[in-house]
């Protein structure tokens, strides 16, 4: 029995011999996994040069949940966090202090999804806004130098973190010796967005221009910014920020269009819609768009309206201006707008937030217009100025966090007030948009619109030339304005982009080394005792006996 | 680390054939060129099954069980044994008894059977990152086909080489002889029909072909008596 145990040894080390050969030669990875998911991946930009975002894209490690064991080395493994489980501070913690990880991979709940969440409610709308909200704040301003993910929950992910939970619960986080799950994201390294270009698309409504005056006609501007920044730029659609502002623009382009249509009802005044992109930024289309303006043009802007986020506020509206409110305009102006909010039943707020020059962070988009001497006011839900980066349309922006009722009352205001303003019954009480005229707001018309805006991700960089959504856009404008000017720039140097930002996640199911070696021990013991299984069947015990003794057998015989 | 798994299950799969041939008096009696014209038979014994099956079968839209296909395709399948058949009888042996030309016989026909159906889905879905059973349970299905092939062939050689017979045992030699002749249309009627398990349908032809290997392994030693 010694010498079978030592034969067996070496077969053994053979095996494991010819293993590690195997083991050496490089495999091709197939894709048969068992689940593949959407992801999408955390923007990467570079701001004047410092980098922000994260860093990396391509993704091969181990998976594991937050219960991992205190301790453990998580270099090489990806953090699965589901956001109802989140800890801001750890994950915080593991960001500002640089703490070595492999990746992380959040999960939103399915109701977010324009994909699949449909139009379900969200439960506990506040708190996730505001979960999301900071979670956004941390990961876009912080320098992450691996890959971040955001993948939406489904029935095989969830499976799958519960058996990553019970297997942490044991004590033994995934690595190659234990089994597991691993995490595969085949991709290429991300590449910079090669000149990003911001479109502007303006649309312009003559008005009537009374015989032999040969003066230009005062010009009224209504702007919105279409494009959107978030920590998901695939997720980024923006439903209030600024969807409901572009929504209304068109809304109020159709209206006035109608009434321009007749020159019986034609007003003295030409109107410039302008849908501008690069809004994040600094609003730095508006600017590209307003220098791009003739002189004279410029000058004849009376004032300028700009729209931000109207979608989900309740009774209060906020104007937001940059001149001293005791200048006439703006007087004017508020007054206008209060009056028409008076009837309608909301209340309308003055904001005003004087600009420093040596600044260049725009947090409103009137202030670019100010900058030029052009007067002009930001309409809005929100009573604060926005930070950099912030209320731009992120994660949380879908279309269950947008009310069309809000956005129909918005435009019943703007629509009336300008009205008022151009047709001059200023303080009469006469309404043109009225519910069941042929003027009234078209709830359809802004639902329909709203529901395409809340499906479109429309981060600039990744929106080409002729991207069919901008195209949409002009076509739509074509149809209300008399003449649609489409402006391509660059978008200001100061910002870098880099691609890839979604990819398909495959979640593989590995057996542990061990496991393997197990299996080869099993397998050898199997074929040996099978070998001596047929041995003795067939040619007798002695044969067994006598292949493992032949050298002295033969010694025998020769003797 | 796959490469690994593929090593374990293709050791699992074409191991005990090896190991069949050289712990039995196989190879001291040289039979490999037996084992190797065997293994030619049936590769020709397939291509002509599968120009049968491709005019004959029509392809079902659902995975159920319809008896009339099956019937069709069992009937395919005693093509098979006609492969066998051709092997045992009508290729030139050298002397060898006859005990050992059926072990060589079924030892080459069950290394082509695996060849040809398990070497491709090894190598292609074994490397792979994900771990499934699937392969083992392969190989363990291998091993149940050896023991059969073994057993067809014994009965086969029972049937069609070995001339005094006793009278009682012929219908139970015929009978076992189908059995294990049909034995693929049984196990596609417990996948199908029954929607058994990949592991309970391993489990189940496991234990029949040892069970079969034992009987025909009495009806050789039986039938071998008189003639000594």
């Amino acid at each position: 029995m010694a010498t079978s145990k030592k034969s067996s040894e070496l077969l053994e080390s053979m095996y494991s011999v010819i293993a590690l050969l195997f083991i050496l030669v490089a495999c091709v990875e197939l894709c048969d996994a068992a689940a593949a998911v959407d992801v999408y991946r955390l923007i990467q930009y570079d701001m004047s040069g410092s980098p922000f975002g994260s860093r990396f894209a391509a993704l091969n490690h181990h998976a594991a949940s937050s219960r991992f064991p205190p301790g453990a080395d998580l270099s090489r493994t990806v953090l699965i966090i589901p956001l109802r489980e989140l800890n801001i501070t750890f994950v915080r913690e593991y960001i500002t202090q640089k703490k070595p990880l492999g990746g992380l991979l959040f999960l939103l709940p399915e109701v977010l999804s324009f994909k699949h969440g449909g139009n379900k409610q969200v439960p506990e709308k506040e708190k996730m806004k505001k979960l999301l909200a900071e979670l956004e704040r941390l990961l876009v301003h912080s320098n992450i130098p691996y890959p971040v993910y955001f993948a939406f929950e489904n029935d095989e992910i969830d499976t799958v973190l519960a058996d990553i939970k019970k297997n942490d619960a044991m004590g033994q986080p995934a690595t190659a010796t234990t089994g597991g799950y691993k995490l595969v994201i085949p991709t290429a390294e991300p590449k910079k967005v090669a000149s990003p270009t911001i479109t502007n698309i303006q649309g312009w409504l003559s008005g009537l221009k009374a015989d032999g005056d040969a003066n230009q006609l005062p010009t009224i501007a209504i702007v919105a910014s279409y494009d959107t920044f978030g920590a998901a730029p695939a997720l980024s659609v923006g439903s209030d920020s600024n969807g409901s502002g572009i929504v209304a623009l068109l809304e109020i382009a159709r209206l006035f269009s109608l009434l321009y249509s007749n020159p019986k009802t034609r007003g003295r005044y030409n109107l410039l819609f302008g849908l501008t992109s690069g809004g994040p930024y600094n609003y730095n289309g508006t600017q590209k768009w307003l220098r791009s303006f003739d002189q004279r043009l410029r000058e004849s802007i009376d004032y300028a309206i700009c729209l931000n986020s109207i979608g989900s506020w309740d009774n209060e509206l906020w104007i937001h201006v940059s001149k001293p409110p005791e200048n006439a305009y703006i007087k004017q102006i508020f007054e206008g707008f209060s009056n028409v909010a008076e009837e309608l039943d909301l209340k309308v707020g003055l904001k005003h937030k004087k600009i420093n020059i040596s600044n260049p962070r725009v947090a409103w988009e009137h202030e670019q217009f100010s900058r030029l001497r052009v007067t002009a006011a930001t309409l809005s839900e929100l009573s604060v100025a926005p930070e950099l980066f912030e209320g731009t349309g992120g994660l949380f922006d879908g279309r269950q966090y947008v009310n069309e009722t809000a956005i129909i009352r918005g435009v019943k205001l703007i629509a009336e007030s300008l009205a008022r303003h151009i047709y001059g019954h200023q303080g009469k009480n006469v309404q043109l948009f009225a519910d069941e005229s042929s003027l009234a707001v078209n709830p359809a018309y802004i639902r329909s619109w709203l529901d395409l805006l809340s499906q479109t991700p429309r981060v600039a960089p990744f929106l080409s030339k002729n991207d069919p959504f901008v195209m949409a856009l002009k076509k739509e404008l074509a149809d209300h304005a008399d003449e649609v000017n489409v402006q391509h720039e660059n978008l200001e140097g100061i910002f870098t982009f880099y691609d890839s930002t979604s990819a398909r996640l495959n979640i593989h199911q590995v057996a542990s080394v061990t496991f393997d070696l197990l299996l080869l021990l099993v397998l050898g013991s199997y074929l040996i005792v099978l070998f001596c299984f047929l041995v003795i069947t067939t040619r007798g015990v002695d044969e067994l006996i006598s292949l493992f003794r032949r050298p002295p057998s033969r010694k025998v015989k020769t003797a | 680390m796959t490469m690994f798994h593929f090593f374990n299950c293709a050791i699992l799969t074409f191991g005990p054939h090896a190991v069949y041939y050289s712990a039995t008096p196989l190879s001291e009696y040289d039979t490999l060129g037996t084992s190797i014209k065997a293994a030619l038979v049936y590769l020709g014994t397939a291509l002509v099954k599968l120009v049968c099956l491709a005019t004959f079968l029509q392809v079902s839209e659902n995975d159920g069980f319809d008896p009339y296909q099956e019937l069709l395709k069992a009937l395919i399948g005693f093509i098979d044994v006609a492969g066998l058949y051709f092997a045992l009888t009508q290729l030139t042996h050298r002397n060898i008894s006859q005990n050992h030309k059926f072990q060589a016989v079924g030892l080459g026909w069950a290394f082509a059977d695996s060849v040809l159906h398990r070497l491709a889905p090894l190598w292609v879905g074994a490397r792979g990152l994900e771990f499934t059973w699937d392969y083992i349970l392969q190989g363990l299905e291998a091993n149940a086909n050896l023991v059969l092939s073994i057993s067809l062939a014994a009965l086969g050689s029972l049937i069609w080489l070995r001339k005094n017979k006793p009278k009682t045992l012929i219908p139970i030699i015929y009978a076992c002889a189908g059995i294990v002749a049909t034995m693929p249309s049984i196990t596609s009627y417990l996948r199908r029909g029954l929607g058994w398990h990949f592991p309970k349908v391993v489990g189940f032809e496991l234990f029949t072909s040892l069970v079969m290997a034992f009987i025909s392994w009495q009806l050789f030693s039986a039938c071998q008596r008189p003639s000594t």
